[in-house]
């Protein structure tokens, strides 16, 4: 890592305490926060979780949510462990305004829908909470109680997302496109993921025993907690006191399984190693390490594999938290973040509650709290489904850097987001409403005019073996089939990273899990349809096929989720962290969630065509001869104001065309620009005003409207710069038609609040 | 018994989609793991499942699995000495 990244506040909900002196005086006394069911309605009363001691009402009555408005548990703990962390920063609306907000989910609505997925069905009461089920909406929520963000983005893999969503910050920093992220994750518990999790029979019915022989199983638990992220520069001007330095990072794929471990931890050993690399630290070096830990057999053998071969015969003390907390899941990557902070700051060695017999292939970990010498370096462990590994490695403010960092250089215009290394597309397909695997709709788009239309479906035999595809669901056989022959395409086998952005994930298996919890019961769940409902199952399945080991991250931000994915791919290609980035945009549209979301209110407008989409777009940032276009801009923003707008689209500057999300039903069949008007404009107007004299193009009436309807959009603008042809049926009447095809700016204006501006350039390679 | 074996076999083509399979194609000394039918550790899962529901067997660890998943055979003598439904 180049500049050192600071870490001004943070904040902790959990079953041990509702802040941070609680629950750092939990950990130094031993008092753990493992107790019988109390607060989740659920049949399952014999297994012990770690709950939050409040209920939902009393979380709300505290933030002061009015009753009546919607309220999910996730969102609520999200609220009082970020209210913390940015009082504890001291960040004033202004400072808000200019940071970025990451956070990490999987349930996210889900307590609610679980609830009230009936009434979904079959009558309008709680419609309310339809919107509420996306892990986005959860986040945004949890955003706008503190302020007005920047940007806003969902991380969801599993049981790494919050340690991603501070990976992610940490970059947002790096490539200095924002001089603060709060980063962190929430999660409630869910009868949902109980019993997802019991149908993978890992759950102890006792307290969990981290790497104790008679371990045998984990124990759920819930919680939030959030990081503040800075620059020194900016904790400088600020005067903000830093509480530790954010030292290095690194995610890696074991890419062995969807629920397990490999027995010789690879993906943990590469995330531990890759993370004391970006920190220019050895082994020697750390002081500590917070175990993922989770007292699953699986987990802790593969996990003491890959502790021993990375430390030897060295080995640091190494603790599990996961007896005091419960497993919090997505949140698990922020809480024991903050449990290194508090370990650093007061100087103890967190206890693994529970052990007592040494496994004969495990390690030992800490039984005295006392550390034998200053704890000035610790490595904190995170990993999900899919073999989802992340490593973060935490230091002391007053730590002298081990050795020199190497100077890796600012990028230039730092907050505007300027190119440093340059990215290309290098390949790009899809599997949508038009023919797959294929751009005949250059020449012959078809057409629609239903309200709803599946996907048509290519032969996946050509890709996908028989064997392996028979637990795959149609909306993995599309994402894996683009992404093979994106992969193809570029000839790059092994993609240095592998990023998937999703709204909804694989759901019609989370329909078919919430429908037999609904009716019924909590008896005989399978264990298929959880494994594929959690969202990063398409990117882990991706790299678990190609046997890709690098980066893997997965974004569920609704109609913005690729937007985050490919923000994602755009910080770490020109930071140079990665060299080759798959980026795919991955939703499928039953007809139980299609009439779902047209109650509430986002599909079934008049003119609308709702479908779905798999994308996958191959970016590099050495051009080779067949190379699409390149990317030369790309920018987001959150509620921005007026203004914010007006100064983006100036400096995005002139471009040849601009590729809008408009709805089909919003375009007049024929009327001219009306006067600038931004306070309740039209979205089409909104563009012509923020982009006069520029030709606008439509892709919605050929690809239609899903929640990665954005990576279409970019899939479809690369493919018109590299052939130097505008379908007719994309031109909008009355909106010009591009002289030239030399940039084309393809903007999303999702929910009329979440913005993103991608310039795309024509590429002509020089041999 | 061969009512019993033809049944699981159907099951088992059913709950993991096994499609390109017919019941002739399973050999009912074949191991189902690894070799053989080539299942892994979530058709174990969906199998533990199945014995529940169909015939009332309740395994609480999915190591016993293991042993009772071995062949077809082993299974359906299993089923027939355990099961309450």
């Amino acid at each position: 890592m180049s500049e050192p990244i600071l870490i001004t506040g943070m904040g902790i909900v959990s079953a041990i305490g509702l802040n941070t002196a609680e629950t750092a005086a939990a950990l130094r006394t031993g008092r753990t926060g493992i107790r019988p069911l109390r607060y989740l309605h659920t049949a399952h009363s014999e297994f012990p979780v770690g709950e939050v001691q409040l209920s939902t009402d009393e979380m709300a009555r505290r933030l002061g949510i009015p009753d009546g408005q919607p309220r999910t548990r996730t969102a609520l703990m999200g609220m009082m462990a970020l209210d913390q962390a940015i009082h504890q920063a001291r960040l004033t609306a202004a400072d808000i305004a200019r940071a970025a907000f990451v956070s990490g989910t999987t349930v996210g609505g889900m307590d609610m829908s679980e609830q009230y997925y009936i009434d979904f069905l079959t009558n309008d009461l709680h419609n309310a909470y339809i919107a509420q089920h996306d892990c986005g909406a959860c986040t945004e929520s949890i955003a706008d109680y503190a302020g007005s963000f920047a940007s806003v983005s969902t991380l969801s893999t599993a049981c790494s997302s919050a340690a991603n969503a501070i990976v992610n910050g940490a970059n947002v920093l790096s490539s200095g496109l924002h001089e603060i992220a709060v980063v962190g994750g929430s999660e409630s518990l869910t009868k949902f993921h109980l019993n997802g999790f019991n149908s993978l029979m890992i759950l102890d019915r006792e307290a969990c025993r981290p790497f104790d022989q008679t371990r045998a199983g984990l124990n759920l638990g819930e919680g939030a907690a959030y990081l503040v992220l800075e620059t020194a520069a900016s904790a400088r001007r600020r005067g903000a006191k830093p509480l530790a330095v954010l030292e290095g990072y690194a995610n890696a794929c074991d890419a062995f399984h969807q629920t397990a471990s490999s027995p010789d931890g690879q993906g943990a050993y590469l995330a531990m190693q890759q993370a004391l690399a970006d920190a220019h630290l050895s082994p020697a070096d750390i002081d500590y390490v917070n175990a993922h830990g989770t007292a699953t057999p699986n987990n802790d053998v593969s996990e003491s594999q890959a502790l021993k071969r990375l430390f030897g015969n060295n080995l640091p003390p190494v603790s599990s938290t996961k007896a005091f907390t419960g497993h919090t899941t997505s949140s698990s990557g922020s809480i024991e973040a903050v449990i290194c902070l508090l370990a650093l700051q007061q100087q103890f060695l967190p206890l693994n509650l529970g052990w007592q017999h040494q496994m004969p292939d495990g390690i030992t970990p800490v039984t005295n709290s006392t550390p034998q010498r200053p704890l000035r370096h610790v490595l904190c462990n995170s990993f999900g489904f899919g073999g989802n590994d992340t490593s973060l490695v935490l230091g002391s403010f007053s730590a002298p850097p081990a050795e020199e960092a190497t100077e890796v250089p600012a990028l230039s215009g730092s907050a505007l987001g300027h190119a440093k290394s340059e990215v290309y597309v290098a390949a790009a397909t899809q599997i949508s409403i038009q023919q797959g695997l294929s751009e005949a709709w250059m020449d012959t788009p078809i057409l629609y005019d239903e309200p709803y239309v599946r996907s048509l479906d290519i032969d996946f035999k050509q890709w996908i073996a028989p064997s392996a595809s028979r637990r795959m669901g149609k909306l993995l056989k599309r994402a894996l089939s683009t992404s093979l022959s994106a992969m193809q395409s570029s000839g790059i086998a092994h993609p240095d990273a592998i990023i998937t952005g999703t709204g909804l994930g694989c759901i019609e298996n989370t329909e078919l899990l919430l429908a037999h919890l609904c009716t019924e019961g909590e008896e005989n769940c399978k264990p298929t349809p959880f494994m594929q409902s959690t969202h990063n199952t398409i990117s882990s399945l991706i790299g678990i096929s190609t046997h890709s080991h690098g980066y893997n991250a997965t974004y569920a931000h609704k109609d913005a989720s690729f937007d985050c994915a490919l923000e994602d791919a755009w910080l770490q290609l020109q930071l140079g962290r990665v060299h080759t980035a798959l980026v795919g945009g991955h939703d499928e549209l039953t007809p139980t969630y299609f009439s779902l979301l047209c109650k509430a209110g986002y599909l079934g407008h008049p003119g609308q065509v709702a479908g779905e989409s798999a994308v996958s777009i191959m970016f590099n940032t050495t051009p080779t001869p067949d190379a699409l276009c390149r990317i030369t801009r790309f920018e987001r923003c959150y509620r921005p104001t007026t203004a914010t707008l007006l100064q983006l689209a100036t400096e995005v500057g002139p471009v040849d065309a601009v590729m809008t999300a408009v709805n089909p039903a919003d375009i007049p069949v024929s009327a001219a620009p009306a006067a600038a008007d931004l306070s309740h404009p039209s979205p089409l107007l909104e563009v012509a005003t923020l982009f006069p004299d520029t030709p606008l193009l439509q892709f919605k009436n050929i690809f239609g409207e899903s929640y990665t309807a954005y990576g279409l959009a970019i899939y479809a603008t690369a493919h018109i710069l590299h052939r130097q042809h505008v379908p007719k049926a994309m031109l909008i009447p009355d909106h010009g038609q591009p002289a030239a095809l030399g940039r084309i700016l393809v903007l999303n204006q999702s929910g009329g609040k979440d913005y993103t501006f991608t310039v795309l350039e024509r590429y002509i390679h020089n041999s | 018994m061969k009512e019993l074996i033809l049944q699981l076999k159907n099951n088992i083509i059913q709950v993991l989609n096994l499609e390109d399979l017919t019941p002739a194609d399973i050999d009912n000394d074949a191991p189902l793991f690894g070799e053989g039918l080539g299942l892994d550790s979530i058709d174990a899962l969906e199998l533990i499942v199945m014995m529940e529901k169909e015939y009332g067997i309740k395994l609480k660890n999915p190591a016993e699995g293991k042993e009772i998943f071995k062949s077809i055979n082993v299974m359906a003598q299993y089923i027939s000495d355990h099961r309450t439904k």
